[in-house]
């Protein structure tokens, strides 16, 4: 593992992270989502990628 | 038609679609690259194989890694982009904004094409942005592979998202959103398994179009130009039923 080349692994956290940043940064913006909001913060916190996906399909309450 | 245009394009910087759904793609590209190159470490760590366990692994070419993201596109990519699709339509059927373009003088024509050239252009980028990081990856850890192959590859799995929102969009004109994402990932994201399943039995199947669009960084499949027109004679079948639809929907709604 000593070998494992962090200017490969970088931009895949690099874009989990965006994700996620986008994702509770719209969670605080929005009106109201599908469900309690504080339920969606943890959930894009806690699973990572798969987590603000979810969020960004099913999440927003689209007026 | 401009005007619609606009407005599905600020629909998708509101709904951050722009954004996330490229940044998936990019994801899925690289995962695949990366997870083979760095398989052995990855058992090693965490693989909890026993003392002196040893493992050949395959020696993969440039061009399995693009194929393996196009699995992973697929699979996740394509449900993500039947589930956004599949509201298109019909949602806005459901909270009133169809009324409101309804009463002006818009043809059906471009209501649905709107919402067809709209999506058409996001999975271009998303299609670009996937394999274009699938390709940087692939190219850094194992090679490259023929510039104008791997275009056609990228050209070809476009022709195959056009042909899958072109339906879905046509199942949101014609249904509600539950049943259109239903019918939607039913008929792709399973189809696609099934297809691949006891798909040996036929060549000609719109599901192979992707995976025969790969055949070029190998070698040319005898099925593509056949599978090719048939995706695009269905996909302006699905069109013109969906203007249609669109407009029966537009004739039903009581202003």
């Amino acid at each position: 593992m000593d070998t494992l080349n962090w200017a490969l692994i970088a931009p895949l956290i690099v874009i989990q992270f965006v994700l996620m940043i986008m994702a509770l940064i719209d969670i605080k913006r929005i009106h109201a989502t599908n469900g309690p909001k504080w339920v969606w913060i943890l959930v894009v916190i806690v699973v990572n990628t798969i987590g603000p996906i979810v969020y960004f399909i099913f999440g927003r309450k689209n007026v | 038609m401009i005007i619609l245009l606009k407005k599905e394009w600020l629909e998708m910087l509101r709904s951050y679609r722009i954004v996330w759904l490229p940044l998936l793609f990019i994801l899925l590209g690289i995962s695949d690259p990366l997870t083979n190159y760095y398989m052995e470490d990855i058992l090693a760590t965490v693989g909890n194989m026993p003392d002196g366990f040893s493992m050949t692994m395959p020696e993969l070419a440039p061009s399995d890694l693009l194929i393996a993201s196009l699995g992973q596109f697929q699979m996740i990519g394509l449900l993500v982009i039947v589930a956004i699709t599949a509201s298109m339509i019909s949602r806005e059927r459901q909270n009133g904004t169809a009324t409101l373009i309804y009463v002006r003088p818009v043809s059906n024509f471009s209501i649905y094409m709107s919402k067809l050239i709209a999506m058409a252009l996001l999975t271009l980028v998303c299609t670009i942005a996937g394999f274009g990081a699938s390709m940087y990856y692939t190219y850094l850890l194992y090679g490259g592979v023929s510039t104008t192959a791997f275009l056609l590859l990228m050209l070809f799995y476009w022709l195959w998202l056009l042909m899958v929102i072109a339906t879905t969009i046509t199942f949101s004109a014609l249904w509600t959103t539950s049943i259109a994402m239903t019918v939607a990932i039913v008929l792709f994201p399973l189809g696609i398994l099934l297809d691949s399943v006891i798909g040996a039995y036929w060549h000609y199947s719109p599901y192979k179009l992707a995976l025969y669009g790969a055949s070029w960084l190998t070698t040319q499949s005898d099925y593509l130009w056949g599978t090719c027109s048939i995706v695009v004679a269905w996909t302006i079948f699905v069109s013109l039923l969906g203007i249609w639809a669109t407009g029966w929907k537009r004739s039903t709604t009581k202003i």
